[in-house]
């Protein structure tokens, strides 16, 4: 630092902040959009247009990554980029890597809007996108994270405000995660098996889908809330000191709460309890950012009354309470008997997603924009109009979904006084078609509501002038004369040889832990249910039909131990059944009934003409027809190779099995289309035993007969 | 906005300091001004482009006082001083920490942080808002320490400058090494409890997976011991002092029971394959730490221990052949000859060169009157100069002065025994006999029923019924009586002090300043003055520094000032000046002409062409409330007055105090009247405000400083309560003695978790499930107890009383 | 149940990271000053040529 130019300047990079906000808006809308179109196909099936790419099983994920990933993503990404130039007084690190990232990401999003539909998926919720583009997220991402970091490290200020900590907790964490459950093995481009099994596999899979929600959809907007409300409010926080707090609690306890999503599966009971246990505690500092963020605004509801922006962030903010409020209460095992399943959990999460994430946006694009084009917001009118067309969106949305996720679990609960079920599933079904449209309603208006945001940023863009360069001027941060923290910390560990000693112990612990896991591994995938035994090729085939069409996205496969389903469905669901389930696919939503033990409940042809026309089978369903399995053919060209990844994976083919596989499956088909020809249904095109729909039936039909006849063993 | 005088209205309010502007405000670029100091500094900050100051808050400027004398700033460049403030230099860059004491508002860190626009050397300026403090590195190549400290002040933001502030020593911050303890043991608790829940969870469905057992096990105890060996390294420390000095402190047990919790968890991980108490053990240190460190919360910007050298200037003018020069306090000699303006203190002890001045003593003898010294007289050091400016020649240095003396005094210096959490202890000392009593007879029973099982029932008892809870009683209590009464602006330095006050049943007070308030009022008497006499009398006091002048300046605030003609100051004794003809005076009695009147030391004469128009007179209010104070506290306790002062107001007092008054008192005389009261078995809270008090204040068993403005001196003390509550005196001295009931409500429930906790433990069934569920179970009960409790007390007790 | 160990590990590896990163910085004093930081976001960066009249605010 030279003392004769003490002051630097610089200049803040607002470019890459406008495109960020841009693309936000932009697949704001696309996500909203693939929202409204699945909520209708559940009210008017023929909307799924019997196209394999307009199913509901196929646009769903579709729905869920957009929003998550692409809006909340580029979100994050833009209140990021914003905030931490700012907060560091500096630049970011390099303008390539922003460049770089920024483009990443939307090819990431584009690459999944494209292969989702398609049917290319793990068949994982909310990590549907297949390997290759598991690959890409992770470079990109270490993209985000070497950029930040390097900006971290050139800052001008000392201090690092609580938002940056909420940002690395972000990125580490998300790192890791998005790893761990990625963890899978290709068969072919664009087809991978996941490495864990059942149990396993859900463990993995919830833990990551919990954290997912923890610190993709939470902590950066905690970081953003802690920017940009006390900016827009223009007071500080309320308690800085709290909201320290409020971080190193809240990262010490998220990470464990994952498996409450999984209470009363199969998963074994301490796993579950660990699960509740963590998220009730997750009150306390959830809350603590909740009351830290509105008591910002004490004193300024005046302000709150006319702008716009800090009408959004207090519904956000309320939002985020009343989520992680509810959250922990679903989490008890008594109130999850209820919601699981149910459409209860579909408006928990929208509450978290159109209020907390969807509004937070909303502000901080009406707050930002204006800035970064030195004008004002085209109208505040507009905005206001937005607020409450948004707001009374989430209430149609929200209310009708607590109210179905009422009805159907206790339709599904009811019984009559012989003790036989009161309600047939459909029944459930067909009474909760007028709930599903009015929530159809509540999302059109959401969805209108951001439409006219675009039109007042583009309007606002319009008047204002870009400043892309944003002239700033700080003195350098003084590191070589720092009283503390100015020496590497490892020697100041050092000095402290006790910390330094048990640090490298856990440290080292861990290490070796993890070099044991393949052997744990491989041994825990000894079957612990003798009658399991593993798919045949051709069930194997259907049950990638089965993954493909995303029917976890609305049937489960995990019979929970209540009277009500065990009358229902049958034997509950063990453990030791789903030990060559490579995805498992237990599901978390019931909108059709649990297909866990589906096998031999009906015969073949019913089977045949149900996927072709639902509503011949079962009249007032709303499942689609899926009328492409009749066509297409299995590729029976790649059975070996994933025959011979099933054995990498630990599931005990014979021996060379991968040669004689297409065969055998070639067998199957034909028995079963033997079947079907005997039962005479009408054949929509020519049968063959390798066709899709063929596959499709040996699997529903293999579905829970294993244990069948000896649950004594089987219970254990 | 012209301001035309038919619009003079009171709501014409300084643009930058927001006080009330007289009838012709100054203008300047469209806004207001109370004066041409405020204006200068608003220019200042606008040819600077830093207005952002005004648009971030509501006026926030500070008003300008009468030219200060700036010398004092030069005198940092004295490399004595200058070497005392700079933390440390790199090449041409150095970097000081100034005390600024008015900073007050969003608005004042924008101005200081961007400091460097105003005084372009300043290389970085930073703010510690919480202590007051702004830490600037500059150029010295460019400037120096005191252009430095000249800007600030130019700005409104001057520096304290005094010998304390200059010391150096690193202030400690709220977030110390034990929050990284709390973390530390807050982390671990969390994991191991997440290991542990699986044992407790599974139903013995864990044992079918042997390995997983084994691993969860293994990681807790990995993660125990930064806890035992870090986290609760205090409890060991402080244990083993006790045991060395032969007492029995709460943290021996304490200290005993994790030890003995972490072994037994070992031996049972390593060969019973069981899961042990660790998390117990982590979790209760976690909650322990925590107590403490809620109940130690310090007052970021007070400072209790404060000493002579914080009221003495860190330089004074001193004359070599003729010129003037800063130099600093501590390098005085005998004989210098020095120069002492008006509001300074007189930093040692000294003889009086020029003929005559005013010398105000009640900072250091309570004297409530300024009086006056001819030539020669002896100065004690201490005394403040009251108006214009005196030359001294020094009797002896700084260290070797009156006050100094006095301090050194060893009541002063005595480390007052801790009796800190002398309830908790006591209560503990039977507790923990009782503990171990259960523990070795329960032990001595299994003996003979089942000699295998003695040791674990043994351990299992020390276990379960360690003293934590009740040091989490002890502790949450404090902290939350220590915040409630914060709320009321009192302030006590540490918990101790609670159960002191508590116990206290003789309130000793001072008078000026205490029971009177600091500063005397002018209440005019005399034929009513016109219009243009009005801006006359104004105009003339504006022109002098003697605080009676001042106070009378003040009195005719709404009146204009013009510039006055010939005005002369004579020492002492008075001013006159001339306006539009008419001259004006102000003065003593026998300035005015009129003879002989007896306390002209508080009073002031003004006329107009030698024609008397009344006198102004100066005298100590009574503290509003005093009488529902001394009445409410006269039945429970005994109460004395010690005064400095003479004994003119002995009548108004007499009907509070009776014949406990004593008048004329010496700093030592009070010193050791408390020392008796003291050694009679009494115990004394003091209640003084000066450095006279000092030495009693630090003598009696609670010493509370009663100060009106927190940034201002007070002496060192116990306690400090602000001058605008001194009503509430009563009510904050016996919601104190809440600490006790309820540690011991909270005790009484904390045994019946022990008494429960034995049952499982004499009878071996003590599982670590039990100690899981317990733990917690008794922590979160105590805190909530000690919380709601105190919480109940406070409304009953603090808000009602309050809103009456 | 081995997932679990995949899951602790990583967690646990994480979780040490952040405690360290935690005790590393409130050694270095981030921690120390509980107040000022949350204000001094709220001043916009201005460079000193601009006046009054341009300073968002």
């Amino acid at each position: 630092m030279t003392t004769d130019q003490p002051i630097e300047k610089f200049s803040y990079d607002n470019t890459i902040v406008k495109w960020f906000a841009y693309a936000t808006m932009l697949w704001a809308i696309v996500g909203m959009l693939a929202g409204l179109y699945v909520a209708l196909e559940l009210v008017f099936p023929q909307m799924n247009l019997g196209m394999s790419m307009t199913s509901f099983g196929r646009l769903r994920p579709l729905h869920t990554n957009a929003v998550i990933f692409a809006f909340v993503g580029n979100g994050i990404f833009m209140g990021v980029y914003y905030s931490l130039q700012r907060l560091c007084k500096t630049r970011m690190f390099s303008d390539k890597l922003s460049k770089i990232h920024f483009w990443g990401w939307q090819l990431i999003i584009v690459a999944a809007a494209i292969s989702l539909p398609l049917g290319y998926t793990t068949g994982k919720e909310y990590a549907e996108l297949e390997w290759p583009i598991d690959i890409m997220i992770a470079l990109v991402w270490v993209t985000f994270g070497i950029n930040m970091f390097g900006t971290i490290i050139k800052r001008r200020e000392r201090h690092l405000y609580v938002a940056i900590w909420f940002y690395i907790a972000t990125f580490v964490t998300v790192a890791m995660l998005h790893i761990v459950n990625s963890i899978e093995i290709p068969v072919t481009f664009m087809k991978s098996y996941s490495w864990y099994a059942g149990v396993q596999d859900a463990l993995v899979q919830w833990w990551y889908g919990h954290n997912a929600v923890a610190f993709f959809l939470t902590t950066p907007y905690l970081g953003l809330m802690y920017y940009f409300v006390p900016k827009a409010a223009n007071r500080p926080v309320y308690s800085y000191r709290l909201s320290i707090i409020h971080f190193w609690a809240l990262i010490f306890l998220y990470i464990w709460a994952g498996p409450h999503h999984l209470l009363y599966t199969a998963l074994p009971d301490w796993a579950q309890s660990l699960g509740v246990v963590f998220s009730v505690m997750l009150i306390a500092p959830s809350w603590g950012g909740m009351i830290n963020g509105l008591l910002t605004l004490r004193g300024v509801w005046d302000k709150v009354r006319e702008s716009a922006v800090l009408k959004f962030m207090v519904v956000a903010v309320t939002a985020y309470g009343m989520a992680t409020f509810e959250g922990p209460m679903l989490s008890l095992k008594n109130v999850n008997a209820i919601a699981h399943y149910t459409d209860w959990i579909i408006a928990h999460v929208h509450v978290g997603a159109l209020g907390w994430n969807g509004f937070l946006t909303f502000g901080i694009l009406y707050w930002l924009i204006p800035r970064l084009f030195r004008t004002e917001l085209y109208s505040q009118k507009l905005a206001n109009v937005h607020f409450w067309l948004g707001t009374l969106g989430i209430i149609f949305y929200v209310v009708p979904m607590y109210w179905a996720g009422f009805t159907q679990s206790l339709m599904w609960k009811e019984f009559n006084p012989d003790g036989t079920l009161a309600n047939k599933f459909l029944d459930t079904v067909t009474h909760l078609a007028p709930m599903y449209a009015l929530r159809s309603v509540g999302g059109t208006l959401y969805l209108i509501g951001a439409l006219v945001m675009v039109y007042n940023i583009i309007k606002t863009v319009k008047q204002g002038n870009f400043l892309a360069n944003e002239e700033a001027e700080a003195p350098a941060l003084a590191k070589a004369y720092t009283i503390r923290g100015s020496e590497h910390w490892h020697r100041r560990i050092e000095r402290r040889p006790v910390r330094l000693l048990l640090i490298s112990l856990i440290v080292v612990a861990i290490g070796g832990i993890i070099e044991f896991i393949p052997t744990f591994l491989v041994k825990s995938n000894i079957p612990t249910i003798a009658s399991v035994k593993p798919y045949t090729p051709l069930e194997l085939e259907g049950r990638d039909i089965y993954v493909r069409e995303g029917c976890y996205t609305c049937h489960s496969q995990m019979i929970r131990p209540f009277r009500s389903e065990t009358v229902r469905y049958g034997e509950y669901s063990k453990a030791g059944e789903f030990v060559y389930d490579h995805p498992f696919q237990w599901g978390s939503k019931r909108t059709g009934p649990d297909l866990a033990r589906i096998g031999g409940k009906y015969g073949d042809a019913w089977h045949y003409n149900h996927m072709y026309d639902p509503q011949s089978m079962s009249p007032g369903s709303i499942m689609p027809s899926y009328p492409w399995l009749f066509e297409n053919k299995v590729d029976l060209t790649i059975t070996p190779k994933k025959i011979k990844a099933m054995q990498t994976l630990g599931v005990p083919y014979p021996a060379g099995f991968e040669n004689i596989a297409a065969d055998s499956a070639l067998k199957q088909g034909e028995t079963i289309v033997a079947g079907l020809k005997k039962a005479k249904v009408q054949e929509v095109a020519a049968l063959a035993p390798d066709d899709e729909i063929v596959a499709l039936i040996a699997y529903l039909q293999r579905m829970g007969t294993d244990i069948k006849g000896n649950v004594k063993t089987a219970s254990k | 906005m012209g301001y035309t005088s038919s619009q003079v209205e009171k709501e014409t309010h300084c643009y930058h300091c927001g006080d009330k502007c007289s009838a012709h405000p100054v203008i300047a670029e469209g806004h207001a001004f109370c004066c041409d100091g405020c204006r200068l500094v608003y220019e200042l900050l606008s040819e600077n482009g830093l207005c952002t100051y005004y648009s971030l808050e509501k006026n926030p400027g500070i008003k300008q006082e009468e030219e200060k004398h700036d010398g004092i700033y030069s005198a940092l460049d004295d490399p004595a001083i200058r070497q005392k403030l700079i933390q440390f230099e790199n090449g041409n860059i150095s970097r000081v920490i100034f005390r600024v004491p008015v900073m007050h508002c969003t608005s004042c860190i924008y101005l200081l942080e961007n400091l460097h626009r105003i005084h372009s050397p300043v290389i970085s300026s930073r703010v510690n808002f919480l202590r007051k403090e702004v830490t600037i590195d500059f150029d010295n190549a460019k400037t120096t320490l005191g252009e430095v400290a000249r800007h600030l002040s130019a700005i409104g933001y001057p520096p304290s400058l005094n010998l304390l502030d200059s010391e150096k020593g690193k202030k400690k911050s709220w977030f110390d090494n034990r929050v990284i303890k709390i973390g530390v043991a807050g982390f671990c608790f969390g994991n191991i409890m997440m290991l542990s829940f699986p044992e407790y969870l599974s139903h013995g469905e864990l044992n079918t997976t042997p390995q997983l057992r084994t691993f969860f096990a293994l990681l807790s105890l990995l993660l125990s011991l930064p806890v035992l060996l870090y986290s609760a390294s205090g409890f060991f420390v402080s244990a083993w002092k006790a045991i060395r000095s032969r007492t029995l402190n709460i943290d021996a047990p304490i200290a005993l029971a994790i030890a003995v919790t972490f072994l037994r968890s070992v031996y049972e991980i390593s060969f019973a394959h069981g899961s042990g108490y660790l998390d117990s053990m982590s979790g209760i240190v976690f909650f322990m730490l925590l107590g403490r460190f809620f109940q130690d919360r310090k007052h970021d910007d007070l400072v209790f221990d404060r000493d002579y050298r914080s009221y003495f200037p860190i330089a004074v003018d001193v004359i070599v052949n003729g010129k003037e020069k800063a130099s600093p306090v501590t390098s005085l000699r005998k004989g210098d000859e020095i120069i002492i303006r008006g509001g300074e203190l007189v930093p040692t002890d000294a003889l009086l060169l020029s003929d005559t001045t005013l010398i105000d003593y009640s900072f250091v003898s309570g004297e409530s009157e300024p009086v006056k010294v001819r030539k020669g007289e002896k100065i004690f050091a201490g005394a403040r100069q009251a108006a214009g400016s005196a030359r001294y020649t020094v009797e002896k240095e700084t260290s070797q002065s009156y006050l100094t003396q006095l301090w050194n005094n060893d009541a002063f210096s005595r480390e007052r025994e801790k009796s800190s959490g002398a309830y908790i202890d006591r209560i503990n000392k039977w507790f923990s006999s009782a503990v171990f009593l259960v523990a070795f007879s329960s032990a001595l029973l299994w003996l003979f029923i089942q000699p295998t099982n003695a040791l674990n029932v043994m351990t299992a008892v020390l276990i379960v019924v360690c003293p934590c809870t009740l040091l989490l009683a002890s502790t949450f209590t404090n902290g939350n009586i220590l915040r409630w009464l914060g709320k009321e602006k009192f302030y006590l330095k540490n918990p101790g002090v609670i159960e002191r006050i508590a116990g206290a049943d003789t309130i000793i007070f001072d008078k000026t300043g205490t029971i009177t308030t600091s500063d005397n009022k002018a209440e005019y008497v005399g034929e009513r003055l016109s219009e243009e006499e009005q801006i006359g009398f104004r105009s003339l006091a504006a022109q002098s520094g003697h605080p009676f002048s001042r106070k009378i300046a003040g009195y005719f605030a709404n009146a204009d000032r013009l510039p006055m003609k010939e005005v002369r100051e004579t020492e002492g004794k008075g001013i006159t000046g001339v306006l539009n003809g008419k001259t004006y005076l102000i003065g003593s009695a026998l300035f005015a002409g009129k003879n002989g009147s007896l306390h002209d030391a508080s009073e002031s004469w003004i006329a107009v062409d030698g024609k008397v128009k009344g006198r102004f007179i100066f005298s100590h209010q009574q503290r509003p409330g005093l009488h529902d104070v001394i009445r409410e506290m006269s039945g429970k306790k005994e109460i004395h007055l010690l005064s400095g002062d003479n004994d003119s107001q002995r009548k108004q007092l007499e009907k509070y105090f009776g014949e406990r008054m004593h008048f004329n008192y010496s700093p030592e005389q009070k010193l050791n009247y408390i020392k008796r009261l003291r050694s009679s078995g009494k115990k004394v809270i003091m209640i003084g405000d000066g450095l006279n008090d000092a030495g009693a204040l630090m003598e009696a068993d609670a010493g509370i400083a009663l100060s009106d403005n927190m940034n201002s001196y007070f002496p060192a003390c116990d306690a400090i309560l602000s001058g605008e509550k001194f009503r509430e005196l009563p009510t904050l001295l016996s919601f104190t003695s809440v600490a006790n009931k309820v540690v011991t409500a909270s005790f009484i429930v904390s045994v019946l978790y022990n008494i429960c906790g034995i049952y499982f433990a004499v009878t071996g069934q003590m599982s670590p499930l039990v100690a899981a569920i317990l733990m917690p179970a008794s922590s979160f009960s105590m805190i909530l107890l000690t919380t709601i409790a105190v919480r109940i007390a406070a409304f009953r007790r603090i808000n009602k009383s309050f809103r009456t | 149940m081995s997932a679990i160990f995949i899951l602790i590990g990583a967690s646990l590896t994480i979780a040490t990271g952040f405690l360290v990163a935690f005790i590393r910085s409130s050694k270095a004093g981030q921690f120390d000053d509980s107040v000022t930081p949350a204000v001094r976001i709220l001043f916009e960066n201005e460079t000193v040529q601009k006046k009054e009249n341009k300073t968002r605010k």
